[in-house]
């Protein structure tokens, strides 16, 4: 099916009846006997994790299509119900793995909303300033194995070459390349060591002119232009109703950014742009991609300016009845020794209470729902995963796509199946 | 075969152990065999084939969770596998010598895992990498398989959580050693189906 | 029980259900206030044991909303007992079709009017409900070498 040029966005809705996620074979079609079934296995070469499309094709035309997950559901939250929170906290970052820090930055939030703390500054900035490399991150991990499977393979090698900088950060930083557990109730979990600023500084200096490579491979390609304009073609009006965020409506025209809208940690503070682009295509999620890459660049750079000039402020809250107290003091003071104990066995408790925290991952809006009795552990604790929400609008993104186009339009909804299946 | 000029079974296999005690000299049975080669200037023909399958593991694309991204990573230029024999990925499981379980198995994921698992040809090797894969790693709960090996045969663990893009490639250098001096696959030492 | 007109509110975020099984059986200790500041009146902001407040129902499901351009947020709950079931809001916001299957998959809560409410994250055949308070975590005990 040639198209002279790309199709543009379509008035009402294309989200499918009855169900709004599956869809259906057409009750008209000629012949019932040439509708192949295909099922895309959970292990498929497409390495978005372990997602099963089982998918009607009339010749090369996708008719029906129907997502099955749950091939990676953990029970993450009925472990974290069975531990103290600061055993709970190295739960959420497995969800949504290649974007870790983001998770766990909800599930703080949320614990210290619940106990009515106000964090340092420093805590502050230098948790933005790894959420927005872990962003980075993710849109790297996106572009390498999107443009992987279109075919344009080279770049899995250039974006994987700014990723191991990246996780090199980390690890000078946090410890850990990848599930750095760094955030603690109150702060971070340890100082930021000297020698990160000026490593992250010439990160900094880097990566523009590595998204300008990106940009110089793929921007005018014929083939990779070809592959993505025009397809997956999602509206405004649709996003909305089938609960997208993030850079998939962002894409389809709606100018939503958590970050702005209902800004958290000291995004209020930083300038920064959010790309909004409005033909709702697989072209269009990719241009908002780099240009949030580009975009988080400069906030790392200027939370860089800031911290430089906080060096040697607290980086935790000095609130002893969930943060443990420096080592020093447990050798003079008894109190020390009593908070500690009581923080380290029986866990420290959280008032009674219920509260939604919503964060802009790079996928969109990462929510985390903590009921607490007043416990030591949680009691309920729920995640709202943006690629679960992704993965409703597969079946409207999908009309009148082939075979080919499948692939693109999955790989463009930005989908991680740990989140998806938590 | 060329065999190159004085290469002892001695030199091919068993260097981990080599690691661990590094004053142990070599056992008896390498050194007779070593002799042995020495004066009839022979290879085997096993030895032979163990060493161009060593050489050329062909892994599979079977990355679930987390583990998956590190498995990503040496594929990539700074921990790059192919110089170990891995040149590509295969994504059919009947082209692929290896499959990498990384990342936690849910129940549901067991029957495809061991779907592929059969579909693959012999001699095939597992690693399962990682926690999740080796034990159920930290979730110990209603969802999760409790280790792969309840299902599959696996050669070698890597632990780690997940494990660094290094200790795989490490867990892949063990595995090509322990193929070069001999030792069978894991299905055929554990009498399983495979 | 309430369906929502869109009184603006065009984007459910979240549908998170809660099982308040055994919600204030053990009483809570030991922590000095509430996100709302030290209320020197609550008995617990002097460190004495009390129970929380107890809760309509057994189950409660929570609908997030957001207004989108204008940025307002509000939580809708709703209260049931083991049992009852709920109208689903698949027609108001389509968002909701996989996040009422997975309250219904994980706590058992039935929705009256989903097109298609079968499991999605456990198998097909799974038996129970496992986010609810009385399923057991499951799991193996971990066995260690020097007890054996």
């Amino acid at each position: 099916m040639a198209v002279t040029e790309p199709r543009r966005i379509y008035t009402g809705s294309r989200i499918p009846a009855p169900i709004p996620t599956v869809l259906q074979v057409p009750a008209d079609v000629t012949d019932p006997e040439d509708i192949l079934q295909v099922n895309f296995g959970p292990n498929h070469p497409s390495t978005h994790g372990v997602l099963r499309l089982v998918v009607d094709l009339s010749g090369e035309r996708v008719v029906g299509l129907r997502a099955v997950i749950g091939y990676l559901h953990t029970g993450f939250e009925k472990n974290m119900e069975q531990k103290t929170w600061w055993k709970a906290i190295t739960y959420p970052e497995r969800i949504d793995y290649v974007s870790f820090q983001n998770n766990e930055l909800a599930f703080v939030l949320a614990i210290e909303k619940l106990l009515g703390v106000e964090i340092p500054p420093k805590a502050s900035w230098m948790r933005m300033l790894l959420c927005e490399l872990n962003r980075i991150h993710s849109h790297l991990v996106w572009l390498a194995t999107g443009a992987l499977e279109l075919g344009a393979i080279s770049m899995f090698w250039y974006c994987f070459r700014e990723r191991e900088r990246i996780l090199d950060l980390f690890e000078l930083c946090c410890g850990t390349r990848m599930h750095t557990r760094y955030f603690q109730a109150g702060g971070l979990a340890e100082d930021i060591p000297r020698g990160f600023f000026p490593e992250c500084r010439a990160f900094t200096e880097r990566m523009p002119g590595a998204v300008d490579e990106y940009e110089m491979i793929l921007d005018r390609n014929a083939i990779w232009l070809e592959r993505t304009k025009g397809l997956g073609l999602l509206s405004a009006a649709d996003a909305l109703a089938l609960g997208q965020s993030g850079p998939v409506l962002r894409a389809s025209g709606v100018d939503w950014d958590l970050r702005k809208n209902q800004p958290y940690l000291a995004y209020d503070e930083v300038d920064f742009r959010v790309p909004v682009y409005y033909n709702g295509d697989v072209y269009d999620r990719y241009r908002v991609h780099m240009v949030e890459m580009r975009e988080s660049t400069r906030i790392v750079a200027q939370a860089l300016d800031r911290l430089e000039g906080m060096f040697g402020e607290p980086w935790i809250v000095d609130d002893r009845r969930f943060v443990l107290p420096p080592r020093h003091e447990l050798h003079t003071s008894m109190e020390s020794l009593i908070h500690h104990f009581k923080i380290v066995t029986e866990g420290y408790r959280v008032p009674e209470g219920e509260v939604y925290i919503p964060i802009e991952s790079p996928r969109g809006e990462f929510g985390c729902y903590v009921v607490s009795s007043g416990g030591p552990k949680p009691w309920r604790v729920k995640f709202r995963a943006p690629s679960f929400v992704a993965l409703e609008a597969t079946a409207t993104c999908m009309s009148d796509a082939l075979v080919a186009d499948l692939i693109a339009i999955v790989g463009s909804l930005d989908t991680v199946m740990g989140e998806v299946d938590r | 075969m060329a065999v190159r000029k004085k290469q002892r079974l001695a030199d091919y296999g068993l260097n981990s152990e080599r690691l661990l005690m590094p004053k142990k000299g070599p056992g008896v049975f390498e050194q007779e065999l070593g002799e042995l080669e020495d004066k009839l200037m022979l290879t085997t023909v096993a030895k032979a084939v163990h060493w161009a399958q060593g050489n050329s593991i062909w892994p599979d694309t079977f990355g679930l969770a987390c583990c998956a991204i590190e498995m990503m990573s040496i594929v990539s230029s700074r921990y790059d596998i192919a110089r170990f024999g891995a040149e590509v990925f295969r994504s059919s499981p009947r082209q692929a010598d290896l499959l990498i379980v990384s990342g936690r198995v849910a129940h549901k994921m067991a029957a495809p895992l061991r779907q592929i698992y059969d579909q693959m040809l012999e001699p095939k090797w597992v690693i399962a990498m990682g926690a999740c894969a080796s034990s159920g790693g930290m979730f110990n709960n209603y969802a999760i398989l409790q280790g792969v090996d309840k299902i599959v045969a696996v050669d070698i663990h890597v632990p780690g959580c997940p494990p660094r893009p290094e200790a795989l490639v490490e867990g892949i250098v063990r595995l090509q050693e322990k193929i070069k001096a001999g030792v069978p696959p894991a299905y055929e030492i554990r009498g399983v189906a495979s | 029980m309430h369906l929502r007109d869109e009184e603006g509110f065009n984007f459910l975020s979240d549908i998170a259900a809660v099982d308040y099984l055994g919600w204030g059986e053990r009483h809570v200790a030991g922590y000095f206030g509430t996100a709302a500041g030290r209320d020197l009146g609550s008995q617990s902001a002097q460190g004495f044991a009390r129970t929380p407040q107890p809760k309509p129902a057994r189950f409660a499901v929570n609908y997030q909303l957001t207004s989108v351009p204008v940025g307002r947020v509000v939580r809708v709950q709703v209260w049931l007992e083991d049992g009852q079931s709920v109208a689903s809001v698949v027609e108001v916001w389509p968002t909701a079709d996989w996040h009422e299957r997975e309250a219904f998959d994980m706590m058992g809560i039935v929705f009256d009017g989903h097109p298609n409410l079968s499991r999605i994250l456990m198998e097909d055949d799974w038996e129970g409900h496992p986010l609810r308070k009385d399923y057991p975590l499951g799991g193996e005990p971990v066995r260690f070498s020097g007890d054996e």
